[in-house]
């Protein structure tokens, strides 16, 4: 965080949507968001429910797991990118259990913009989130200008 | 003496070349009849000669006749004329006056007996008077036409006389002469008899000298020829040969030859003989392998005890029937025919599928049938070479069946894993998210509580090594771990290692050693694991070395190329004799976790054991003089016995 490009305010002001099928998780990640100051955080525990909360909401970024009952995280990547249109830049941070590198690398594929393994570290999780909203906000910037 | 004498001549004879005896067996009659050409021209040119002389005395005489005749023809006519003086009857004396000297002439060439010569000279002499007293008569009747008669019979008296004395001379030729061709003639019967005797003995000679060549040739020769065709005849037919003696001359030569090429020809029959037994017996009693031969149109003709054992008949049941039999309903028909025209178009047949046993059961076979050829490429028949595979068959249904049961486990354990790892770790980030959050806020918590929440984080990350080291070993064993191995530079390595081992020794208040190899050896390995490895033996070696002062990680290469060694060891308490084989178990912390200051998972070593595992390596302890000495080779298949010995010496 040697240069800030952004203005703190303005990235605390994005909206943040976390999805995990575990309520304790999703807490959690609540906890640390507020903690840092985040005003605009929503939380979802079913996943049926992901598309439509997603498409209702619009948020700057998705946290998302990926191991879920019904439908599972690497659907909702790819429900998320054939939403979205072409030129968006919607951050996907996933969060999972699964530690196997195939995971990591189909994650990856279909459009997730990070990958952190749970358990994870409490500060890393909130740097990263903080850098993906960072480059949004800076690759929106550059679209409107 | 004579008869060795004899033996030994006839030895050298039969030793000389044919080309030789030829020459001889030709010569000797020739030679003898030259002798007798010649001998019979000599006996021929005496005759001749013999001959002659009896013409030439028969000559003599016949001359000393007409000068006999002569004289006394010329004294009638000269006693006619002096009675008479008619010149008429001087014509005999006018003659005998022209043709006495011719013929005295040539009887004084003709005559050579020393004998006759000497009455010759004395004929001359006499012959002359005659004539001169002819002569004188005539002269007197001539000249004294009236000369008294008395004169003219005095001189015919005389004349008378001499005429007497002349044919005395000439009676003692006559003589003379009939005892010479008496000799002559004794001389030519002598010669004309030897003559004939040498004819006779020439052609004796000659035709016992054929004779003896004939035997010569036929009792040397042609015996010798005889009895080396009878043995030819005997070898042609592969009996054994008549022993003959083996002389230097070309035939025997040829009953030498003769004879190596039998003991050729039996030596290779008895080889044969012998490899056909044995190979006959092999079959025989071949148990696996039902083994038989078919004919031409697939009727078996010969049976062996596989054959019986594995399809239930016996030979004497089964040699002249078709072998369709042994081919249940719905290939019987159309199979049999079909592996024939296979093997004869291709040399053979190969076949997989179900046939019959005598009792009706049917089993499962693999089947080789060969075309059996005779030299000329004439099929012969068939050899037909069944296995019963049933119990392979069944065992390799089994075996398939076991493969994709494993396959399934295998999947079902990864699925395993991949689940457990989820739900083990879903809980633990919950309880070390909220307990890093306790932590960070931890002026805010009383002192008890802070204790608490060190003691839940602790313990969580404690349980998430353990799922983390436990869940590595289940992978690289069900073989879900990928392994990525690279050429890797050991010295490199161990420096790198360095920087991550030495902290974790320094903070055990103990000195870090490292030992490199000599020269640059490199290992074919998993760069990721093999460090793991090697922080794993460090961290160990760390952690139980207590009152020790160091920990020293090195390696070295074997001289051949063979591998290379890594090793951790340290001058700590090591490791009790007793404990050594549960070294490398899971869980197995050999009562050391019951000592407050040490921690681990307890397993650090079985993780380590599958990790040098699936690189191909081993992995060993042994007792150091003091403190524990732990190592891993990875390289050649070299290496595998050698750790096994070491292990066995640990």
């Amino acid at each position: 965080m040697a240069v800030q490009l952004i203005d703190s305010e303005e990235i605390l002001a994005c909206r943040i949507l976390a999805i995990d099928d575990e309520e304790a998780n999703v807490r959690l990640l609540a906890n640390i968001l507020e903690r840092e100051g985040y005003r605009d955080v929503h939380c979802l525990t079913e996943s049926t429910r992901a598309l439509e909360t997603y498409i209702a909401l619009q948020p700057d970024l998705v946290l998302l797991d990926l191991m879920m009952p019904e439908v599972d995280g690497f659907q909702l990547l790819e429900a998320f990118s054939r939403h979205d249109a072409a030129d968006e830049f919607r951050p996907v941070l996933v969060l999972t259990a699964d530690t196997t590198i195939q995971a990591r690398r189909r994650a990856l594929a279909l459009g997730a913009k990070d990958f952190v393994s749970k358990p994870f570290d409490v500060i890393e999780v909130g740097l990263r989130i903080a850098n993906l909203l960072e480059t949004r906000r800076l690759y929106e910037r550059l679209r409107g200008s | 003496m004579s008869a060795r004498r004899s033996a030994l001549l006839m030895r050298i004879w039969t030793d000389r070349p044919l080309a030789f005896k030829g020459l001889v067996v030709v010569a000797m009659p020739l030679t003898i009849l030259l002798g007798s050409l010649v001998s019979l021209y000599l006996a021929s040119s005496a005759e001749t000669r013999a001959e002659d002389d009896v013409r030439r005395a028969f000559a003599i005489q016949r001359d000393i006749y007409q000068v006999h005749a002569l004289l006394a023809e010329a004294a009638t006519g000269v006693r006619g004329y002096a009675l008479t003086r008619e010149d008429r009857f001087l014509v005999p004396y006018r003659a005998a006056e022209i043709e006495l000297p011719a013929t005295l002439q040539r009887l004084d060439i003709a005559i050579e007996d020393p004998v006759v010569s000497r009455y010759f000279v004395d004929l001359l002499q006499v012959t002359e008077e005659k004539r001169a007293s002819l002569r004188a008569t005539v002269e007197l009747a001539r000249s004294e036409e009236a000369a008294s008669s008395e004169a003219i019979e005095r001189a015919l008296m005389a004349n008378e006389l001499t005429l007497d004395t002349v044919r005395s001379e000439i009676e003692k030729i006559q003589r003379r002469e009939a005892v010479v061709l008496d000799e002559r003639r004794a001389l030519v019967d002598e010669v004309r008899r030897r003559f004939l005797t040498l004819t006779a003995v020439s052609g004796l000679v000659g035709l016992l000298g054929s004779l003896a060549a004939v035997y010569l040739f036929s009792t040397g020769i042609v015996r010798r020829v005889s009895k080396l065709e009878h043995n030819a005849e005997l070898l042609a037919r592969g009996e054994r040969l008549v022993d003959l003696p083996q002389e230097a001359d070309e035939i025997g030569r040829l009953t030498v030859k003769l004879g190596r090429a039998s003991a050729l020809l039996r030596e290779r029959e008895d080889d044969l003989r012998t490899s056909e037994e044995r190979f006959r017996l092999v079959i025989e009693r071949v148990r696996d392998y039902g083994i038989f031969t078919l004919d031409r149109q697939g009727i078996v003709t010969s049976w062996n005890l596989g054959a019986e054992r594995i399809k239930g008949w016996q030979t004497d049941e089964v040699l002249g029937k078709h072998f369709s039999r042994f081919y249940p309903d719905e290939t019987r028909d159309f199979l049999p025919a079909q592996m024939l025209e296979r093997a004869r178009a291709n040399g053979s047949a190969e076949d997989e599928g179900w046939r019959v046993r005598k009792d009706g059961t049917r089993f499962w076979a693999n089947v080789v049938i060969t075309a059996l050829r005779d030299e000329n490429g004439a099929l012969q028949g068939f050899a037909k070479v069944t296995r019963d595979m049933t119990e392979r068959r069944r065992s390799e249904e089994a075996l398939q069946l076991a493969r994709e049961e494993a396959v399934a486990a295998s999947l079902a354990k990864s699925e395993f894993l991949s689940r457990t790892s989820h739900e083990l770790r879903t809980p633990l980030n919950a309880i070390l998210g909220f307990g890093q959050l306790l932590e960070i806020d931890a002026e805010t918590l009383s002192g008890r509580h802070q204790e608490a929440v060190e003691r839940i984080t602790r313990a969580g990350r404690h349980l998430l090594a353990l799922i983390n080291d436990l869940l590595d070993i289940s992978s690289i064993e069900a073989g879900g771990a990928e392994i990525e191995p690279e050429s890797i530079d050991v010295a490199a390595l161990l420096r790198e290692a360095r920087d991550l081992a030495e902290p974790i020794v320094a903070s055990a208040g103990l000195r870090f050693d490292l030992t490199l190899p000599a020269g640059s050896p490199s290992v074919h390995a998993d760069r990721r694991r093999l460090t793991q490895v090697i922080l794993n033996l460090v961290g160990n070696a760390a952690k139980y070395n207590t009152g020790g002062a160091f920990v020293r990680l090195g390696a070295q290469a074997a001289p051949d190329g063979g591998g290379v060694t890594f090793f951790v060891e340290d001058d700590g308490p090591g490791i009790d004799p007793g404990k050594v084989n549960r070294l490398f178990t899971a869980f197995d912390r050999l009562g050391q976790n019951q000592r407050t200051k040490t921690e681990g998972t307890g397993l650090g070593l079985a993780l380590s054991k599958t990790l040098v595992q699936s690189m191909g390596g081993e992995i060993g302890y042994t007792a150091g003089q003091p403190g524990a000495r732990f190592w891993f080779r990875l390289g050649g298949e070299a290496v595998r016995n050698e750790a096994v010995t070491q292990a066995q010496e640990g």
